[in-house]
C-alpha cells in the first residue's frame, strides 16, 4: 500500500478498498451484531429504539387524551392515569428525545468530520446496551403495574418513602441511572471525536454548524446529567436505606429536590433543542443551496444558548417559597435566552432570502419549525415573568408551551432530518407525497391539540388531573384537543408507512441526492463500514461546494488495522494515528452486569456494591489486549 | 419533484487526489494527544461536578439546622482522617514516579512504582473505612448524617475505581505488556491527582467545618 | 338504578360557582394586574410574530430571477449583501429592546402584586391529601380563632393574607380569578394574598400534583360584604346546633357510636377526631369532598356510603350502614347549619 503524493487524480486502489472492507467488517450473524463497535450500526439501533419509545409515549398520550376528552370520563382511573402521564413524560424526555438526538450525532458527526468511527467505539456499544436495558426495565415494570406515578419530575415528598411506598419510584430512579450513563457516554464520544478526529484542514471555523450544535449539547449533558443522577441517588438512598436528605422532619429539604432536578431539567430541554437547531442549519443550507448566513453569530448563539440555559432553573419554582429578589435574576436570564435564538432565526431567514429554496419535505418541516417553535418561544418569554407565571405554571398553559417548543423546536426538525438523511442511511429516498401528507397532518394536528390548552390553562385547568367536573366548562376544548391527538396519530402512522415502503422500495438516492455541502455527502449511501476509502481534506467552510471538481484526500492510513487519523484541536493538522480496538462482547457484558447491579439495588441496597465490585471483571476483559504486540511509533513529545 | 435525485441522474463520486501522507505519524501519543487522556478528563469533570453538587447540598441543608453538627451529634474525630489525608498526599509521589518512568518508556520502573502505589491505595482504603466511623453519625440519623455519609461514600467510590485501575494495569503490564500502556499509566496518574485534589476541599468540608461553625 | 349511575348523576349536578373562574376574568386586584400584563405581552407577541412570519414568507416565496432548483456553485458561496447584515443587526437590536421592555414591565407588575406585610384577615392554610384546612387567626384572640375546611369566606375589598404549609406533600393554592398560585410545602411557610374586588363565589383547585386524588382537591372562596362576613364568622364560631327532634338524635347516636367521630370533630359534642374536616357547620357549606360534590342530602348519602368510588384513595372509607341508619345520619348532618 503506497501513499504517493500523486498529481494524477484517481480513486483508491481496489485492493486497498477490499482490505479496508475486511478490516472494518463485522463477523456474521447475531454474534457480529452483539459485538460490533461500528458507530452507524449502533446509532441506527439507538434511532430505532428511541423511535419505538416515541410510539409508546404517544400511545400513553393518546390514552390520556381519550380519558380527558369528556368530563368525568372513566376510560382509566386515577392510578393508571397517574402512571400514564409519568410514563409519557419519562419516556419522551429520557427514552426518546435525548437518545435520538445523541444518535443522530453518533451517526453523522464522524461522517461530517471525515473520520471512520467515534473516539471510543466499545464505550459507544456499552452506552447503547445500558440505554436499552434501562428502557426495557421501565416498561416491564409498567406492564407489571409497577410503573412510576409521581410525574416525570417526581417531586418529593410525594415520591419519598412515606408517600410512595412500594417500588414504583425506585423503578423511576434506576431508569434515570441507566439513561444518564448512556447520555454521558454519547456526550463524551461526540466531544472527543470532534476535538481529535477531524479531517485535516477542518479548523474550528470550518466545523459544520450541526457538529457545533452536537458539541454544545454534549457539554450541556456533561454538566446537567450529574445533577439528576445525584438527585435520584439521594432519593434512592432516602427510599432504601433511610437517609433523610429530603425529609423535613429530620432537617432534610423538600425544595432541594426541585433545585437539583431543575438544574438538570432546564438544560435538558436545551439538550433536546440545540441539536435540532443544528439540523435546521443543515437543512436550510442544503435546501437553499447557500451557506447559513452569519456563521460566527450562529456558533456564538449556540454556545450562548447552552451556557445561559444553566442559569434559568428557578423559573420552574416561582410558586415555591423562595426569595423574591432571586427570582428577578431568573426572569432576566429566562428572557435573555431568547436573544441568541432570535439571532439564529434571523440568520436562517437571511439564508432563505439569499438562497434558492426547494420546498421538499425536509424544508417543509423546517418551515413548520419556525411557525410552531416561535409561538412556543413567545409563551416562554411570557412565563419568564413571575406574576404571569404564578397564574400559568402547573396549568395547561404550560403544557401547551412545552409541547410547542419541544414538538416545534425538537420534533419538527427531527422529522425534517429523518427525511433529509434517510437516503444517506438507507440509500433510498422517502416518498415526497407521503412526506407532504405527513407534514400537513402533523402540523394541523399539533395546533388542534395544543393551542386550546393555552385557554384551558387560563380557565383554571391544572396539570396532571385524571378528570374534571363538567361545570368547570373545560369539556369542549378538551374534546378539540383530543381530536387533534387523533390527527397526530394518523400522521405518525403515515410516517411509519412511508418508512416501511421506502426502506427497500424507495427511489435510489446515490451519494448526494440533495447537493449538500457537508462531508457525509462525499461517500456512498449508505456509507461503507469504513465511511471513506480515504480521509478527505477540507479546504474551506463550504465543504464539498468548495471542491466541486476533485476531492483532496489523505494517504498513508493503514488498511489492515482499524487505524484513524488524529488531528490538532484548533487547526486540525494531522498529529498522530490511532488504532481503534476490535469488536468485543465485553461492553455488552459490562452493561448487563451494571444492569443487574442497579436493578437488584432496588430490592437489596448492598447489591449495588457487590455488583460494582463484580464489574471489575468485564472491565478487565474490555481492556485486555488481544492482538499480538506490534512495532509502534511512539510520539517524541512527552512530558518528563 | 426531486429533480436532482432520480436514479437516472445519480452523480458519481468525484475523482480524488492525495495531498497529505500520514504513514509516518506516531501511533502512540501522550497527554492531550492521546484519546484516553480525553476520556480521563471527561470522567474527572463528571465526577468532580457530582462531588461539587454534594458539597452544595451540604451547605444548603446546613441552613435547616441551628446547630451544626445537630444537637446530640458529636463533632467528627480528626485523627484518622488527618492521617488518611497525609497518606493520600504522600501517595502522589509513587504515582508521579510511575508516570515519570512511563514517559521514559521504562517498563520495570513503571511496574515497580505502580506496585508501591497499590499498597498505598489499600492502606488508604482501610483508613477510609475508619474515616466513616470518624464522622460520629449514622447515615440515617438526620439530614446531616445522610449528606456526610453520601458525600464520603461517593468519594470513596473514586478511591475504589482508582485502586481497581491500578491493579488492572499491573495485571496487564505483567501478562500482556503493550507500548500503549505507557500512555495509559500517565492517564491513570492524572486521575489519581484529581482524586486527591478533590479530597482536599471535601476533607475541610466534612471534618473541619463542624469545628468552625 | 345501580349506585354507579347515581354517583354519576350526582356528579353532573351544577355546582354553585359563578364567573368563569378564569384568570382572564379577574375579580381580584392582583389578578387584574396579571391580566393586563398578559394582554400587553399577547399583543406585543402577536405583532412580532406576524412580522417574523411575513419576513419568512417573503424570504421563502419571493420571486427570483431565473430560478432553477440548483444554484451554480459560485452563487452558493458568495457573501450576502450588506443590506442583509444590516437587517439582521437591526432585527437583533429591536429584539433586545423589546425583551428589555418586557422584563421591566414584569418587574413593575411583580412589585404591584407583592404580598402586603399585613392584611385585614390572616388565614393559615394547611394543605393535606386531598383537602384544605384553613385557620383564621382571629387577631390572635384564641376564642376568635376559627378553623374551617374547603370553603373560605372573606370580606370583599380587603387584602387577605395567607400563610401556607402542608401536612404531607407539596400542594398548590390557586384561585385563578383572584391571584396566581402559591405552593404549600412541608417544612416551609409560604405567603400568599389576594383582594377580591367583587363579591362572588370563586373556585380554586390544587395545582401541584399531590397523589392519587389531586384532580379532586378543589376549594371555594366566598367573597362577601363585611357585614355578611362577620355574620358568617360568628355563626361558624358557635358550637353545633343541638339536636331537638328524634330523627336527628338517632342520627347523632349513629355518628357518635360509629367510626365517624374517630376522624371528625363536631364542636359542642363529644366528637373530637382530627383526621378529617370538622363538621360542626357542615350544612352551611356549598360543596363536600373538597369541591367534588354539591352539598345535597343525596350527595351526602352517596359520599358516606361509597366515598371510595367517588374519590378512590381518599382517607374517607366507604361505610356499611343500613339505609335507615344512613337516612338519620344524613338528617343529623344536614341539620348542622
Amino acid at each position: 500500500m503506497t501513499a504517493a503524493m500523486s498529481p494524477a487524480s484517481r480513486g483508491p486502489i481496489d485492493e486497498d478498498v477490499q482490505e479496508l472492507a475486511r478490516t472494518w467488517s463485522r463477523p456474521p450473524g447475531f454474534w457480529g451484531w452483539l459485538t460490533t463497535t461500528e458507530h452507524k450500526s449502533i446509532a441506527k439501533r439507538y434511532i430505532i429504539t428511541a423511535f419505538t419509545f416515541f410510539l409508546l409515549g404517544g400511545l400513553e398520550a393518546a390514552t390520556m387524551r381519550l380519558q380527558l376528552g369528556r368530563p368525568e370520563n372513566s376510560v382509566v382511573g386515577p392510578d393508571l392515569y397517574n402512571q400514564l402521564f409519568t410514563m409519557h413524560g419519562t419516556t419522551m424526555m429520557f427514552l426518546f428525545a435525548v437518545p435520538v438526538m445523541i444518535a443522530m450525532g453518533l451517526y453523522f458527526v464522524p461522517l461530517m468530520l471525515g473520520t471512520r468511527n467515534v473516539a471510543f467505539p466499545r464505550l459507544n456499544a456499552f452506552g447503547y446496551y445500558t440505554y436499552l436495558i434501562g428502557g426495557a426495565f421501565l416498561y416491564i415494570s409498567f406492564f407489571c403495574n409497577t410503573g412510576p406515578d409521581a410525574g416525570w419530575f417526581n417531586y418529593v415528598p410525594l415520591s419519598g418513602p412515606m408517600f410512595s411506598p412500594g417500588k414504583r419510584i425506585d423503578v423511576w430512579a434506576q431508569t434515570i441511572t441507566f439513561t444518564e450513563i448512556a447520555a454521558l457516554v454519547g456526550a463524551v464520544e461526540i466531544i472527543v471525536t470532534t476535538f481529535k478526529h477531524r479531517a485535516p484542514g477542518m479548523s474550528l471555523n470550518r466545523i459544520p454548524l450541526f457538529v457545533w450544535a452536537m458539541v454544545v449539547m454534549s457539554f450541556a449533558i456533561i454538566f446537567a446529567m450529574p445533577a439528576v443522577a445525584t438527585d435520584s441517588l439521594f432519593l434512592a438512598l432516602d427510599r432504601s436505606i433511610d437517609t433523610h436528605i429530603f425529609n423535613p422532619a429530620e432537617g432534610g429539604d423538600a425544595l432541594l429536590w426541585q433545585h437539583m432536578f431543575w438544574f438538570f431539567g432546564h438544560p435538558e430541554v436545551y439538550i433536546i433543542f440545540i441539536p435540532a437547531l443544528g439540523m435546521v442549519s443543515s437543512i436550510v443550507a442544503t435546501f437553499t443551496q447557500r451557506q447559513v448566513f452569519g456563521y460566527t453569530a450562529m456558533v456564538l448563539s449556540l454556545i450562548a444558548t447552552g451556557f445561559i440555559s444553566f442559569g434559568l432553573w428557578v423559573h420552574h419554582m416561582f410558586a415555591e417559597p423562595i426569595p423574591v429578589l432571586g427570582e428577578s435574576f431568573f426572569t432576566a436570564a429566562s428572557t435573555m435566552i431568547a436573544i441568541p435564538s432570535g439571532v439564529q432565526i434571523f440568520c436562517w431567514i437571511a439564508t432563505v432570502w439569499t438562497g434558492r429554496p426547494r420546498f421538499q419535505t425536509p424544508l417543509l418541516f423546517v418551515l413548520g419549525f419556525f411557525v410552531v417553535f416561535i409561538i412556543g418561544g413567545m409563551t416562554g418569554v411570557m412565563v419568564a415573568s413571575v406574576p404571569f407565571d404564578l397564574q400559568a405554571t402547573d396549568t395547561y398553559f404550560v403544557v401547551a408551551h412545552l409541547h410547542y417548543v419541544l414538538i416545534g423546536g425538537g420534533v419538527f426538525p427531527l422529522f425534517g432530518a429523518f427525511y433529509y438523511w434517510f437516503p444517506k442511511i438507507t440509500g433510498r429516498l422517502l416518498s415526497e407525497r407521503l412526506g407532504r401528507w405527513q407534514f400537513w397532518l402533523f402540523f394541523v394536528g399539533m395546533h388542534v391539540t395544543f393551542f386550546p390548552m393555552h385557554t384551558l390553562g387560563f380557565h383554571g385547568m391544572p396539570r396532571r388531573i385524571y378528570t374534571y367536573l363538567a361545570v368547570t366548562g373545560w369539556g369542549p376544548l378538551n374534546l378539540v384537543a383530543s381530536i387533534g391527538a387523533v390527527i397526530i396519530f394518523v400522521s405518525v402512522v403515515l410516517f411509519l408507512v412511508n418508512v416501511a415502503k421506502s426502506w427497500r422500495g424507495g427511489a435510489v438516492a446515490g451519494p448526494n441526492p440533495w447537493h449538500g455541502d457537508t462531508l457525509e455527502w462525499a461517500t456512498t449511501s449508505p456509507p461503507q463500514s469504513y465511511n471513506f476509502a480515504r480521509i478527505p481534506v477540507v479546504v474551506g467552510r463550504g465543504g464539498l461546494w468548495e471542491t466541486p471538481d476533485e476531492q483532496p484526500v489523505v494517504g498513508g492510513l493503514r488498511t489492515d488495522t482499524r487505524e484513524v487519523l488524529l488531528t490538532t484541536l484548533l487547526d486540525a493538522e494531522p498529529e498522530s494515528v490511532h488504532e481503534l480496538p476490535t469488536d468485543s462482547i465485553w461492553p455488552f457484558l459490562l452493561a448487563l452486569c451494571m444492569g443487574i447491579t442497579f436493578i437488584s439495588s432496588i430490592f437489596a441496597p448492598w447489591g449495588a456494591l457487590v455488583g460494582l465490585g463484580l464489574g471489575f471483571l468485564p472491565a478487565l476483559g474490555w481492556a485486555w489486549p488481544t492482538k499480538p504486540p506490534q512495532p509502534e511509533r511512539i510520539s517524541p513529545e512527552r512530558a518528563s | 419533484m426531486t429533480s436532482s435525485a432520480t436514479s437516472s441522474r445519480v452523480p458519481t463520486m468525484k475523482p480524488e487526489r492525495v495531498v497529505r501522507d500520514v504513514s509516518n505519524l506516531p501511533t502512540i501519543a501522550f497527554g492531550s494527544q492521546s484519546i484516553a487522556w480525553w476520556g480521563t478528563i471527561g470522567f474527572m469533570v463528571i465526577e468532580g461536578f457530582t462531588l461539587a453538587l454534594c458539597a452544595a447540598t451540604y451547605f444548603y441543608l446546613r441552613r435547616n439546622f441551628s446547630a451544626w453538627p445537630p444537637e446530640q451529634t458529636p463533632r467528627p474525630t480528626l485523627l484518622i482522617p488527618i492521617i488518611q489525608l497525609g497518606v493520600m498526599l504522600v501517595s502522589i509521589i509513587p504515582m508521579y514516579l510511575a508516570a515519570r518512568a512511563a514517559y521514559r518508556l521504562d517498563r520495570s520502573g513503571m511496574l515497580k512504582w505502580l506496585l508501591v502505589e497499590v499498597v498505598f491505595k489499600i492502606v488508604i482504603l482501610v483508613l477510609r473505612w475508619y474515616g466513616f466511623k470518624a464522622l460520629n453519625t449514622q447515615w440515617n440519623s438526620d439530614a446531616y448524617g445522610s449528606i456526610v455519609w453520601t458525600t464520603l461514600g461517593l468519594h470513596t467510590t473514586l478511591l475504589v475505581i482508582d485502586a481497581a485501575e491500578d491493579i488492572g494495569l499491573v495485571i496487564i503490564i505483567l501478562t500482556k505488556m503493550r507500548d500503549r500502556l505507557f500512555s495509559d499509566v500517565t492517564d491513570d496518574a492524572i486521575y489519581w491527582y484529581f482524586t486527591v485534589a478533590a479530597w482536599v476541599p471535601l476533607f475541610f468540608m466534612l471534618f473541619l467545618t463542624p469545628y468552625v461553625s | 338504578m345501580n349506585s354507579f349511575c347515581l354517583v354519576m348523576a350526582a356528579l353532573a349536578q351544577p355546582l354553585p360557582w359563578i364567573g368563569e373562574h378564569s384568570a382572564l376574568d379577574p375579580s381580584g386586584t392582583a389578578s387584574k394586574h396579571v391580566a393586563s400584563l398578559w394582554w400587553a405581552m399577547f399583543w406585543t407577541s402577536l405583532v412580532v410574530y406576524v412580522i417574523v412570519m411575513i419576513a419568512l414568507g417573503y424570504a421563502a416565496f419571493r420571486r427570483r430571477t431565473n430560478a432553477p432548483a440548483d444554484a451554480t456553485s459560485s452563487e452558493r458561496l458568495t457573501p450576502a449583501p450588506r443590506s442583509v447584515h444590516l437587517t439582521v443587526g437591526i432585527a437583533t437590536g429591536v429584539t433586545v429592546l423589546i425583551l428589555f421592555i418586557v422584563v421591566v414591565t414584569d418587574f413593575f407588575t411583580a412589585r404591584a402584586i407583592a404580598t402586603p406585610a399585613t392584611g385585614a384577615v390572616h388565614i393559615k392554610i394547611i394543605a393535606r391529601q386531598w383537602w384544605w384546612y384553613a385557620v383564621y387567626s382571629g387577631d390572635t384572640v384564641p376564642q376568635q380563632q376559627l378553623s374551617v375546611a374547603n370553603e373560605i369566606h372573606v370580606p370583599v375589598g380587603k387584602p387577605i393574607v395567607f400563610t401556607l404549609t402542608s401536612r404531607d406533600v407539596i400542594h398548590s393554592f390557586w384561585v385563578p380569578n383572584l391571584n396566581g398560585k402559591t405552593d404549600a410545602v412541608p417544612g416551609y411557610e409560604s405567603n400568599a394574598w389576594f383582594r377580591a374586588d367583587t363579591p362572588g363565589v370563586y373556585r380554586g383547585q390544587c395545582a401541584e400534583f399531590c397523589g392519587l386524588e389531586h384532580a379532586k382537591m378543589a376549594f371555594t372562596i366566598v367573597a362577601e360584604s363585611e357585614e355578611q362576613y362577620n355574620k358568617w364568622y360568628q355563626a361558624q364560631l358557635a358550637p353545633a346546633v343541638p339536636t331537638t327532634d328524634s330523627l336527628r338524635s338517632q342520627g347523632e347516636r349513629v355518628f357518635m357510636t360509629g367510626t365517624c367521630s374517630s376522624c371528625h370533630a363536631i364542636r359542642g359534642t363529644g366528637a373530637g377526631g382530627t383526621l378529617g374536616p370538622e363538621l360542626t357547620h357542615l350544612a352551611s357549606q356549598r360543596t363536600i369532598a373538597a369541591g367534588t360534590l354539591q352539598n345535597t342530602p343525596d350527595n351526602l348519602a352517596r359520599w358516606i356510603l361509597d366515598a371510595q368510588r367517588i374519590k378512590p384513595g381518599a382517607a374517607m372509607p366507604s361505610q356499611e350502614l343500613s339505609s335507615r341508619d344512613l337516612n338519620v345520619l344524613v338528617a343529623y348532618l344536614e341539620g348542622l347549619r
